[in-house]
């Protein structure tokens, strides 16, 4: 215990803090500069002196300790006089241009000034002048403003980990600049934007544009693009969305956020949006009165289940829409549609993937909190980067790095380039064989652990299978060994590795080493809700919370809340879906929120089934490419338009909020609530609130959850539920013989950090970033084919053509070239193949050979 | 890039210290040789071939003022003009070298052969004037010692 006294108020700590720290819990307020408390003590500006009784000289409180007996001052005639002489200082180079800078109003130096400054300067020297830079798309830099406290290089450097920005120069004519000097050329997290006190960097999507105190509200709520679900703060003015910040007390992310949740809001505003219905007639698209499509949608649909059938029908479920969305659209297709062909762009991955942990190792296996990965002694980062998926997450690996844990990853993850300490890379496509070599070395040395019979049994046969027979790969024993060392391990897993017809292999070995390792288990997840919409009964074979459908006790009991029977068969699952629709077995597909024929491998091929189907609904809130192909199209409301919650990739369940008002659209769940009462099959709520009661009064799982308690943020697995144990209780028999992939380039899928699905390129922002799909090709292979960057090119398979500009990446060490899925036009999954793990019922997508032609030199 | 000889030299630079940030200065002496000055592909290559952030590398060079931020010469000369060279004629070498080769006081001739530093005392009082070319030390010198010394270095 310390006891110190700060301004004759005696305060007693329970542990070591700075005077500061100290002063700030006790409410009591010292001015500060250089500080921030997302960043370490610095002690530059000195703002924060204090008098310390037998100290001699002022102190800065932020780096002095708060010791026993310490006799403080926060206040004196002392301090206010230090305190003018160095913001008099400071405005000798800092323009008084408050008027026109669009940082007055929340200016840390305007409010120290007005609290202790001058009122006039003694300096009648010519002052630094420095231009504002605009040469960056996105942010603004005006160095006369900076007042070097470095707290953005600090930022960029000890958090974030970009290290894109420094202090260049010395003295007078220190500025903060990126390498280029000019384009910061960085991940465009923005953190620099939350920590700058001054007006010195500023973001160029609102510049000029509106006054901190002009804003109408600003809303809590919860970004709109990945797994990771940060918080955020949207601020409005007129029903427009002005800026979007985070909060350094508020969620997960406590006050970091990534370029795509920080700049990605403008697709909302995008005058793409769908406004009033479409109906397709005499071939066209044409507007449509809501219940005109509403009829049609309700009559076709009953037409369908009562000529062939329930099974006849399928729906695509989105990872974007919220709980309450997804729950009612699986009622929806449950009940008044008669199936349970229910599935989602997740299944190509994360729903895939989970399904398996889940069956091998018992519900709730995913669930992991990201605070443990930051605590981690060793983390192994499988199948993507972390950093371009997850930024978020990506940034807890960082941190656990700068801590000294291991980080160990298979394959290739660009974002940690600076952070691992080892790497492994397995040959192309055969992850498999490496992980389960990992797996057996951990095995030989532990042995079975005895808690899951039947997968001690799998690791057992699958040492036997390959014992002696060493891949040879560098780094793999080092892995074993790191991995025994490992008081607690983390395995972080892309969707990459999922993405094999033997992805099985790969997952049966992770979820191997997590049981053996008692791993915590991350699922890297490019969605909002992909975890949400699992447990909300978007799935073939599980009713929400997971129960299976084929049970009748369990089945029963939803019958009974739903008041209509649903279906006792496992429905299908997305890509039977698709080839269901092709082979004229599925007549009508109800697409929600998703954008199948630009997320699912092989557009040529979805685009065909879907032309095969009798009826295309699809519910978005853009025309997209599927929508173009609908016969009906339902303008939906967007994030931000509309309340609900998301569940994360830690199983949080988090509250989204209303934040503006629109008239384009209708909530996803309401739009279905309305089609299940004209299909004769009531399902009316008075709000999403009302929808979550529902859920938690069947779903065991999210049983008596409710809104004030996800709003408290306590919402965190397994909530009041009871997990269920695994189902699998016989590992799948798996294929050796993996294939040598020798041709020279295959196709593979990049996943940028500044795209997210096809919603982004909605977004000025991020397309100014990042503007069009490139090429990304290895060192090695650019050379072979004489490419330099910027050289444009065509890439064939037999799928398909399309054409890129080359971007040589010298940490590309294979034979893969990677184009990504996320522009308007030719993207990956034009030009990919399929086949489907039979296990997981993803898609493989690996052996995809791609002939490269330079059709350009760079222009 | 650095050629292998290169990044050999500051690999040693590297194994002598826990950090690779304590490489850095001595590496952008290095990359100060191979290019003349720290152009920003200088840096590239130093920030590269020691795994740091480019960014850092520069705000650690823009710091120091003793490294060449412009580009010079292929030789530096560097004369003193303190008061024992001063007084033994160091302002008039200035002024050969200028007409002469064409190289200003802290500047750089027309054909980039020399760049020309005026500096302060190199301990050379006895035998002034004295000047250094790159790395080589030159005292007693007069305007045909100059031409002479000059002609090894083309």
């Amino acid at each position: 215990m310390i006891t110190l006294t700060i301004n004759e108020k005696e305060i007693t700590l329970d542990k070591p803090m700075s005077v500061l720290d100290a002063a700030r819990k006790a409410g009591i307020k010292i001015p500060t500069l250089c500080h921030h408390e997302a960043l370490k003590p610095y002690g530059g500006c000195r703002l924060c002196v204090v008098e310390v009784e037998r100290m001699p000289k002022l102190q800065n409180s932020c780096t002095l300790m708060a010791a026993d007996g310490m006799v403080v001052r926060t206040e004196s005639e002392e301090i206010s006089r230090t305190r003018r002489g160095i913001l008099e200082f400071l405005l000798i180079n800092h323009p008084l241009d408050c008027p026109y800078c669009d940082k007055a109003g929340e200016c840390e130096l305007q409010d120290l000034v007005n609290r202790y400054g001058p009122t006039t300067g003694r300096y009648t020297e010519e002052k630094r002048k420095v231009p504002e830079s605009h040469k960056d798309h996105i942010l603004a830099r005006n160095m006369e403003r900076c007042v070097v406290c470095t707290r953005c290089v600090r930022m960029c450097n000890d958090v974030q980990g970009a290290s894109a920005i420094s202090v260049i120069g010395r003295g007078n004519r220190s500025r903060v600049e990126p390498f280029s000097s000019e384009s910061f050329n960085c991940e465009y997290c923005g953190n620099c934007l939350t920590v700058c006190p001054v007006g010195a960097i500023l973001s160029r999507l609102y510049i000029h544009s509106f006054r901190p105190w002009q804003l109408d509200r600003e809303v809590e709520t919860v970004c709109p693009y990945c797994g990771v679900g940060c918080s955020l703060v949207v601020q409005v003015r007129d029903d427009s969305i002005k800026r979007v910040i985070p909060r350094m007390d508020l969620g997960v992310n406590r006050g970091l956020l990534c370029s795509r949740g920080r700049f990605g809001y403008e697709y909302i505003h995008s005058e793409d949006r769908l406004r009033t219905p479409l109906v397709r007639k005499d071939g066209t698209l044409q507007q449509a009165t809501w219940s005109e499509a509403l009829d049609i949608v309700a009559a076709k649909l009953t037409a369908v289940k009562n000529a062939e059938g329930g099974a006849s029908i399928a729906g695509i479920a989105s990872p974007r829409c919220t709980n309450e969305d997804n729950y009612v659209f699986q009622r929806f297709m449950r009940t008044a549609c008669g199936t349970n062909n229910i599935d989602s762009v997740s299944r190509t991955g994360f729903a895939a993937a989970q399904k398996y942990f889940e069956d091998l190792l018992g519900q709730g296996i995913t669930a992991n909190l990201l605070d443990g990965l930051k605590n981690s002694e060793t983390i192994l980062v499988l199948g993507d980067d972390p950093a371009a998926v997850n930024p978020v997450l990506g940034l807890s690996i960082r941190e656990a790095a700068r801590r000294g844990a291991g980080v160990i990853v298979v394959g290739y993850a660009k974002g940690l380039d600076k952070f691992r300490t080892l790497q492994v890379i397995p040959r192309v496509f055969r992850e498999a064989e490496v992980l389960e070599e990992v797996l057996t070395g951990v095995f030989s040395d532990r042995g079975v652990r005895g808690d899951m019979p039947y997968v001690d049994k799998g690791i057992r046969e699958l040492s036997d299978r390959i014992s002696g027979k060493k891949t040879g790969i560098e780094g793999i024993d080092e892995t074993v060994k790191k991995l025994l060392q490992s008081a607690s391990t983390s395995i972080v897993l892309g969707m990459d590795i999922v993405q094999r017809s033997d992805g099985h292999r790969a997952l049966f070995a992770v979820a191997g080493l997590t049981y053996l390792l008692e791993a915590r288990l991350y699922l890297l997840s490019g969605r909002p809700n992909e975890q949400g919409l699992i447990d909300a009964g978007c799935v073939p074979d599980m009713l929400p919370g997971g129960r299976p459908v084929n049970v009748p006790d369990f089945r029963g009991k939803f019958e009974a809340v739903w008041k209509a029977a649903v279906p006792d068969r496992e429905g299908l699952t997305l890509l039977e879906i698709i080839e269901g629709a092709g082979k004229g077995n599925i007549k009508a597909l109800y697409v929600m929120g998703d954008n199948p024929v630009r997320n699912i491998p092989h557009s040529s091929f979805v685009k065909e089934a879907l032309r095969s189907l009798d009826f295309l609904v699809v519910q978005d809130i853009f025309l997209s490419e599927t929508a173009e192909m609908a016969d009906v199209v339902l303008p939906a409301l967007g994030w931000t338009e509309k309340s609900g919650t998301y569940t994360n990739l830690e199983r949080r369940i988090q509250l989204l909020r209303k934040a503006v008002e629109t008239s384009s659209g209708m909530e996803d769940w309401r739009i279905l609530s309305e089609l299940s009462r004209r299909m004769g099959v009531p399902a009316s709520y008075s709000g999403p609130e009302d929808v979550m009661r529902e859920l938690a009064r069947v779903s065991p799982l999210h049983r008596d959850l409710t809104y004030g308690e996800i709003a408290a943020g306590d919402a965190l697995w397994p909530y009041h539920g009871e997990p269920l144990r695994g189902e699998m209780y016989e590992v799948p028999e798996m294929p050796d013989g993996a294939k040598d992939y020798n041709a020279d380039f295959y196709l593979a899928v990049d996943k940028p950090l500044f795209h997210s699905g096809t919603l982004s390129r909605r977004s000025r922002a991020l397309m100014k970033i990042c503007p069009e799909a490139t090429v990304r090709i290895g060192a090695a292979g650019a050379a072979k084919l004489g490419l330099k960057e910027g050289d444009k090119v065509r890439l064939s398979t037999p799928a398909g053509s399309c054409e890129a500009p080359v971007s040589v990446d010298g940490t590309i060490m294979d034979n893969r070239v990677f184009l990504s899925g996320n522009f308007t036009g030719s993207g990956v999954y034009d030009l990919m193949n399929f086949s489907i793990d039979k296990i997981t019922k993803a898609p493989g997508t690996e052996g995809c050979e791609v002939k490269i032609e330079k059709i350009q030199g760079r222009g | 890039m650095f050629n292998d000889t290169v990044l050999k030299e500051i690999e040693g630079i590297k194994a002598k210290y826990p950090d690779r940030r304590s490489a850095l200065l001595p590496s952008l002496y290095i990359a100060q040789r191979e290019f003349g000055w720290l152009s920003r592909e200088a840096m590239t290559c130093v920030a590269r071939s020691l795994n740091l952030p480019e960014a850092v590398v520069r705000g650690t060079a823009s710091f120091y003022s003793m490294y060449k931020h412009k580009p010079a010469g292929r030789h530096v000369i560097q004369l003193c003009t303190n008061i024992s060279c001063m007084i033994l004629g160091a302002g008039k070498l200035v002024d050969f070298l200028e007409t002469r080769y064409g190289v200003p006081a802290n500047g750089t001739s027309g054909d980039g052969r020399f760049s020309l530093v005026i500096m302060e005392c190199i301990g050379a009082c006895g035998t002034a004037p004295a000047m250094l070319v790159n790395t080589d030390f030159y005292d007693n010198l007069s305007e045909k010692r100059i031409e002479e010394i000059l002609e090894n270095y083309k």
